[in-house]
C-alpha cells in the first residue's frame, strides 16, 4: 500500500498497463505507450489473450470511448463535455495514463487561470540576473507535454477567461508554442494532444470561441443509462475507496447502494422509478459521483461512529447534504419526496425514519 | 450448362455491385429474378428512360384492389441491376417467384378458414387493415434476420444487419462471395429447425420449376438472382422435380393486374410503418453511386446540408470528420468506415456533440426524400391517367415532401385546383390535407400535399367508380348517399360536394336531404345537419354554386326544428340535455349566420315556449332565457321574475343549479361588462337571507367554476367593489351633454370604413 492519499491512474493500474503493453500487437501511433485498441480495452476492461483481467474504468458505451481515443489519433483535441460527475475528469485521467503512461500533465481551469499557467512563465530572479534565456522560463504542463509528446489535460476549460482560452489556438492548430522573447518556439513532439473537460450545468462560464471550438471534437458523456449501470459504477468506486481508506466497515450491501442510486435517479429525472409519480427536481446535480461520495461518507460514519455496518442512519446525512443545496427550495422538495415517494415504500421505512429525524 | 445462383440481400448496394460484376463476367444467356411472374410483361418497360427508380411493381387482385403487394426497386437493388443488365444485353428475362395469382388465392382460402381465429397470421403480408406489404422485404423479416444474427453472434457482433453489411455489402473484393453466401445459408438451413411453412415450400418449388423450364429451353448459362435464404434450396434441381410438380399441382388462382408506380426512399426505410425495410436508403444510394468514397464525398454532402440550414461548417471540419472516421474504423478493425462511424464523426466534429442536428441529417440524407418516376405511356387504369393529367394541367407536382399551397378561390386556376383536391378528398384519396387558412374571408384555402405511394392503390381501387375524376367522384358520392340514412352524414357529404362542384351528386344529395328531413321525426338529427348546411350556403359568393337552394332547405329544416324542439326538451336526462344544449348553441349560431327575419321570429317563439314550459330541461330552459334576454325579448321586471322563480328555494337544488348553468353558459365575460345582467344576479344574491344563501352557495360555486380563472378573479374583484347599480353602458346619453358638431366630424371616416360613397349619403 502506497503512502499517498490518492495515487495516479498509472500508479494504481501499473500492472494492467504493463500487461497491456506486453500483449499489445496492434500498431501504435508515435510516442503512444499503447495502441488505440488497447487504450480502449484499458478503459472499458476485458480479458487479455493470456487471461489477464483488465478492470473496467469507464462503465458505459464502448463506442464513446472509441470515439474519444480515435479523436486523439487525429489532428484534433478532445473536449469531454457533460454534467458534473459524469466521469469526465476520470476518463481524461485514464486516457492520458493509457496513451502517455502519465496523467500528471494537468492545468486546472479557473476564472483566475492566467496565460502564464498555460504557455510559460518567467523565473524573475533568473530573468533579472541572466536576462531572457531558456533557463529563465518556467515551463507549464502544456509546454512539457509538447516537448515530450504527451497528453496534457485541461480541466474545466470553460471556466477559464476567453482571452486566456484562445492562447490554445496556436498550440492546437500550429502545434507550436512561440516564445517571442527568445525569438524561438517549442514545436510539439508527435504524440502531443489535449484533453479538455467542461461541464454544461455551470453558470457564468465562458463559451469557447468558434475558432477554438473547431479545434476540438466534442464527446458528450451522458448520465448512466440504466439503474444497473449506475449501481455498478457506485459499487466499483466504493470498493476501491474502501481499499485505500482501509475502513474497518463491512462492504455495503447491494441493497443499500441500490436505494441511494434510486433516490438520486428519481430526483434527477423528476419521475419515480415506477413512472407513476412526478417529482420536483432539486437544484443540485445529483450525479453518480455524488452518490459515490454519499456511500463513502456513510461507510466512514459506520466504521468510526456506528456499528461497522452501513445502515440507513449512516447514509441519511449524506443524502440530505447532496440533495438540499438550496436551504429553502430544496428542503421543501426533499420533504415532499420523502413523504410521497419514500414513505409508502415498505422496505424503505428505516431510511424514511432516519431522514425524518434529521430534518 | 451452368446455373449460377446469386444469393443477395434485397436493396443491398454491395449485393447489387456483386451481381452486376458477376453478370458482366459470366455473360449468362438468360436471367431469372425473384419476383412475381404476373408482372413479367411489365419488364419490357424496365429500360424506358422515364422509368427512374425508386419505383415499384404493384400487383393487385382485379376483384379486390385492396389486396395488393408492392415490389419496390431502388437503383441499388440487386434485382434492378440484374434487370437492367438483361435489358441492356437484350437477354431473356423472367420473374420466378410463385405467381401472386396463386398467393392471393391461397391467402383468400386461408383467410376464410381462419376467419374465426383472432390472429390472422397472413403469410402474404396483408395485414388486417388491408395495407399492402412489400413483397421483397417480406423475406427479410420473416426468416432472414434471425438466422443471420446467429452468424453475426458467431463472429462476435451483436447486430445481424451490421454484420452482413461489413461482410458482404462493404466489401471491395468480392471473389466468390456468392459461393460463401450460399454455403453460409446452407449451414443455417441445416442447423435451424426448419419451419414448416407451406407458402415457402411452394415458392421455392416454383422457383425450381422455372429454372428447370429454362433449362429445357436449351439455355446454357443461367443466372438466378434470389434472396440469400433461398439460394441453397435452388441448387438441387434433379431430385426435387417430382415432389415440386406434385405440390404445385392444381393451385387455386385469382385474376391479378399489375403496373409500375413511383416509390419513395422514405417508404423503403424502416420507420414508415411497414415494419420491414432498410434503415438508410439515402446512405445506400450514396454507397451505390460512390462505392470508392472514403467518406469525403459524404461529409461534403453533410456540410452542404448544414450550411444550407445556416450552420457554419468549414472545409477543415470536413477534413477532420473524414480523419476521425478512418481512425474509428482502424480501432474497430473495419476495412472501411460504415454509416455508424459517419454518424459518430458528424456528431462529434460537425455538431459539437449536439444530437439535434443529427435528426435533420437523418431525414434529409440518410433516408432522403427521393421519389421515382414512371413513364406516362405505361398502361394504367383510366382514373389514374385522368388524375395524372389533371395534376400536370394544374401544376400540382407529386412530391414525397409535404408542400403547402394557399389557394385564392377568386382566381380560376386556384379554384380548379381546389375543386380537384376536394374531389380527391371525397373519393377518400388522401393526398391533400385541408387546413384552416389564416385570415378572414371564405375565398382562401390552405392545403398540404404529400404523396405517399400507397395512394396508387386507392386510385386503382376507386377506378371502378368511373373513368374520370369527376365521374368517379359523382358516382361514389351518389352511391354513398344511397346507402346512408343519416341526415348528418348526408349533409357532411353535401358540404364536401359543393366545393368539389359535383352538380349531379349535389342534386341527389339535396333530394335525399329533403326526403329525409320530411320523414325524420328525429329533431336531433335535423339539428346536427343544420350547421354544415348553413356553412354550405355561405360558399355561395365565392363558389359558383346555387347556394339559395341549400339555404332554402336549411330554412325549411329550421322550421321543422322550431316546431318539434320544445317537445324534445321535455323529460330528458342530464347527459342528453347537455348534448342538446350544445346543439341548441350551434343552431343559434347558424340562425345568426343565416340572418333571415322569418326564421328569427320563429326561433324566438320557440325559445319562449321552451322557457315557459316548466317541464323543459332546466339547463336548456336557462339557456333559452339568456338567449331571449340577449335578443331583448325578455327584459326588466319580467326577466327578474323569471330568474327568481327559477332560482327560488322551493325548486329542487339540482334543477336550480342546472338552470343557472344554462343561463350563464359561456358568459363569464358578459357578466363582467353587462351591468344589467350583473345587477340581476348581484341583487338576487343580496336579497337572499343568510340561511338561504348558505344553501344556494354550492349551486353558485358549481356554475362559476365553469368560468376561467381570470374571469373568476375579475368577477370577485367586481363584487368586492360593491354594488354597481348604475348602468352606464345602457344609459342613453342625455341630449344636453351631446356635442353634435364633434360627432359629425367622425362620420365621414365611419362611412369610408364601411365602404359607403359619401356623396350619396345625406347626413
Amino acid at each position: 500500500m502506497s503512502n499517498f492519499l490518492r495515487e495516479h491512474a498509472e500508479q494504481l493500474y501499473a500492472q494492467e498497463l504493463e500487461e497491456l503493453i506486453k500483449q499489445d500487437s496492434d500498431k501504435k501511433p508515435f510516442n503512444w505507450k499503447l495502441s488505440p485498441q488497447s487504450v480502449v480495452t484499458y478503459l472499458i476492461g476485458g480479458k487479455l489473450k493470456n487471461g489477464f483481467e483488465i478492470s473496467p474504468k469507464y462503465i458505459g458505451n464502448r463506442r464513446l470511448m472509441e470515439i474519444a481515443v480515435a479523436t486523439l489519433t487525429t489532428d484534433r483535441a478532445l473536449l469531454l463535455y457533460g454534467l458534473p460527475g459524469t466521469a469526465k475528469s476520470w476518463v481524461s485521467e485514464h486516457i492520458s495514463a493509457g496513451i502517455s503512461g502519465d496523467s500528471t500533465m494537468i492545468v486546472q481551469g479557473t476564472a483566475g487561470t492566467s496565460e502564464e499557467a498555460i504557455r510559460y512563465g518567467w523565473n524573475y530572479a533568473r530573468l533579472l540576473a541572466e536576462g531572457p534565456s531558456s533557463n529563465a522560463i518556467v515551463e507549464t504542463p502544456v509546454m512539457r507535454a509538447m516537448k515530450e509528446g504527451k497528453i496534457v489535460r485541461i480541466e474545466e476549460l470553460t471556466r477559464i477567461g476567453s482571452d486566456v482560452q484562445d492562447t490554445l489556438i496556436t498550440i492546437l492548430s500550429e502545434k507550436t508554442l512561440p516564445v517571442p522573447e527568445l525569438n524561438s518556439e517549442i514545436q510539439a513532439a508527435r504524440g502531443f494532444n489535449v484533453i479538455a473537460t467542461a461541464n454544461n450545468r455551470d453558470k457564468g462560464v465562458n463559451e469557447l470561441s468558434s475558432a477554438l471550438k473547431r479545434r476540438f471534437n466534442t464527446v458528450i458523456l451522458p448520465v448512466p443509462d440504466s439503474i444497473d449501470e449506475e449501481i455498478d459504477i457506485v459499487k466499483r468506486r466504493v470498493e476501491s475507496f474502501e481499499k485505500i481508506m482501509e475502513l474497518p466497515a463491512e462492504p455495503p450491501a447491494l441493497q443499500e447502494i441500490r436505494r441511494i442510486v434510486t433516490i438520486f435517479r428519481e430526483l434527477r429525472s423528476g419521475i419515480s422509478s415506477d413512472g407513476k409519480t412526478k417529482i420536483k427536481v432539486p437544484s443540485g446535480t445529483l450525479s453518480t459521483a455524488e452518490a459515490i461520495s454519499v456511500v463513502n461518507n456513510g461507510l466512514a460514519m459506520a466504521a468510526y461512529f456506528g456499528d461497522g455496518l452501513l445502515n440507513a442512519s449512516d447514509l441519511a446525512a449524506g443524502i440530505i447534504g447532496a440533495v438540499v443545496k438550496d436551504p429553502v427550495q430544496d428542503k421543501i422538495i426533499w420533504q415532499e419526496y420523502l413523504e410521497t415517494v419514500v414513505k409508502p415504500r415498505d422496505e424503505w421505512k428505516d431510511i424514511y425514519r432516519a431522514c425524518r429525524d434529521l430534518l | 450448362m451452368a446455373v449460377h445462383i446469386l444469393g443477395i440481400r434485397h436493396h443491398g448496394p454491395g449485393s447489387a455491385r456483386n451481381v452486376k460484376a458477376f453478370l458482366e463476367e459470366t455473360n449468362p444467356d438468360v436471367v431469372l429474378v425473384e419476383g412475381p411472374p404476373d408482372a413479367d410483361h411489365l419488364l419490357e418497360w424496365s429500360n424506358h428512360e422515364e422509368l427512374k427508380p425508386p419505383v415499384s411493381i404493384l400487383v393487385y387482385e382485379s376483384e379486390n384492389p385492396k389486396k395488393a403487394v408492392f415490389y419496390p426497386f431502388a437503383e441499388f437493388s440487386p434485382e434492378w441491376q440484374a434487370i437492367q443488365y438483361a435489358k441492356r444485353n437484350k437477354l431473356p428475362l423472367h420473374f420466378m417467384d410463385l405467381p401472386l395469382n396463386h398467393q392471393f388465392a391461397l391467402s383468400n382460402i386461408a383467410a376464410e378458414t381462419d376467419s374465426q381465429s383472432a390472429e390472422n397470421s397472413d403469410t402474404n403480408g396483408n395485414n388486417a387493415d388491408g395495407e399492402p406489404s412489400e413483397g421483397l422485404n417480406n423475406d427479410i423479416t420473416a426468416e432472414y434476420i434471425d438466422p443471420i444474427s446467429l452468424l453475426a453472434q458467431a463472429a462476435g457482433m451483436d447486430d445481424g444487419e451490421k454484420w452482413w453489411e461489413q461482410q458482404f455489402e462493404n466489401r471491395i473484393d468480392n471473389h466468390e462471395v456468392f459461393e460463401a453466401v450460399r454455403e453460409a445459408m446452407q449451414v443455417l438451413r441445416e442447423t435451424l429447425p426448419s419451419k414448416e411453412n407451406k407458402l415457402e415450400q411452394l415458392r421455392e418449388a416454383y422457383m425450381r420449376k422455372v429454372i428447370r423450364q429454362v433449362e429445357k429451353e436449351k439455355f446454357q448459362n443461367i443466372a438466378v438472382i434470389c434472396g440469400a435464404w433461398h439460394a441453397p434450396a435452388l441448387n438441387d434441381l434433379k431430385n426435387t422435380s417430382k415432389a415440386d410438380n406434385e405440390i404445385l399441382k392444381g393451385l387455386a388462382k385469382v385474376k391479378t393486374e399489375c403496373t409500375w408506380t413511383p416509390w419513395t426512399y422514405n417508404r423503403l426505410s424502416l420507420y414508415s410503418g411497414y415494419g420491414a425495410g432498410i434503415e438508410s436508403p439515402g446512405w445506400y444510394h450514396h454507397l451505390w453511386n460512390y462505392s470508392e468514397d472514403d467518406g469525403t464525398r459524404w461529409f461534403v454532402k453533410v456540410a452542404k446540408l448544414l450550411r444550407l440550414k445556416g450552420m457554419d461548417v468549414s472545409v477543415a471540419h470536413v477534413i477532420e470528420a473524414v480523419r476521425l472516421t478512418h481512425s474509428l474504423a482502424a480501432i474497430r478493425k473495419l476495412s472501411k468506415p460504415g454509416l455508424e462511424e459517419m454518424i459518430e464523426a458528424t456528431l462529434v466534429v460537425l455538431c459539437s456533440g449536439e444530437s439535434i442536428l443529427l435528426d435533420l441529417i437523418h431525414s434529409e440524407l440518410i433516408v432522403s426524400d427521393c421519389i421515382g418516376t414512371v413513364p406516362t405511356e405505361i398502361p394504367k387504369p383510366p382514373l389514374q391517367l385522368d388524375i395524372e393529367k389533371l395534376q400536370k394541367k394544374l401544376r400540382l407536382g407529386v412530391s414525397a415532401e409535404s408542400k403547402a399551397y394557399i389557394l385564392d378561390l377568386r382566381k380560376d386556376n386556384d379554384l380548379e385546383k381546389s375543386i380537384f383536391l376536394h374531389r380527391l378528398e371525397l373519393l377518400e384519396i388522401k393526398w391533400g390535407n385541408k387546413q384552416h387558412a389564416e385570415g378572414k374571408g371564405t375565398f382562401k384555402e390552405q392545403w398540404t400535399l404529400q404523396w405517399i405511394p400507397s395512394l396508387a392503390i386507392d386510385i386503382i381501387e376507386k377506378g371502378s367508380w368511373g373513368n374520370t375524376l369527376e365521374d368517379a367522384a359523382n358516382s361514389f358520392v351518389i352511391n354513398k348517399s344511397a346507402q346512408s340514412d343519416s341526415l348528418a352524414e348526408i349533409t357532411a357529404l353535401l358540404e364536401g360536394s359543393i366545393p368539389a362542384e359535383l352538380p349531379k351528386a349535389i342534386d341527389a344529395l339535396i333530394l335525399k336531404i329533403q326526403n329525409l328531413a320530411a320523414t325524420s321525426g328525429d329533431v336531433i338529427q335535423l339539428m346536427k345537419a343544420i350547421p354544415s348546411l348553413v356553412n354550405v350556403s355561405r360558399y355561395g359568393n365565392v363558389r359558383k354554386t346555387d347556394a339559395d337552394l341549400v339555404s332554402n332547405i336549411a330554412k325549411n329544416m329550421i322550421t321543422r326544428i322550431c316546431i318539434s324542439l320544445p317537445a324534445a326538451c321535455v323529460s330528458v336526462n342530464e347527459d342528453a340535455s347537455a348534448h342538446l344544449l350544445e346543439l341548441v348553441f350551434k343552431l343559434n349560431d347558424s340562425i345568426n349566420i343565416l340572418s333571415d327575419q322569418d326564421i328569427f321570429v320563429q326561433w324566438q317563439q320557440t325559445l319562449s315556449s321552451i322557457r315557459r314550459n316548466h317541464n323543459s330541461s332546466p339547463v336548456i330552459s336557462g339557456y333559452t332565457t339568456r338567449l331571449l334576454y340577449d335578443q331583448r325579448i325578455l327584459t326588466g321586471e319580467q326577466l327578474i321574475n323569471t330568474f327568481s322563480y327559477s332560482m327560488s328555494f322551493a325548486n329542487d337544488a339540482e334543477k336550480a343549479a342546472s338552470w343557472l348553468e344554462g343561463f350563464l353558459k359561456g358568459s363569464g365575460t358578459i357578466l363582467l361588462v353587462d351591468s344589467a345582467l350583473w345587477n340581476l344576479i348581484n341583487n338576487w344574491v343580496a336579497d337572499l337571507s343568510e340561511e338561504v344563501f348558505v344553501q344556494v352557495l354550492p349551486l353558485l360555486r358549481r356554475t362559476f367554476s365553469e368560468f376561467t380563472n381570470s374571469e373568476r378573479r375579475k368577477l370577485g374583484e367586481k363584487a368586492k367593489d360593491g354594488n354597481i347599480l348604475t348602468n352606464k353602458s345602457n344609459q342613453k346619453p342625455s341630449e344636453e351633454s351631446f356635442d353634435f358638431t364633434k360627432a359629425k366630424k367622425g362620420i365621414p371616416v365611419v362611412l369610408q370604413l364601411l365602404g359607403i360613397d359619401q356623396t350619396k349619403v345625406n347626413i
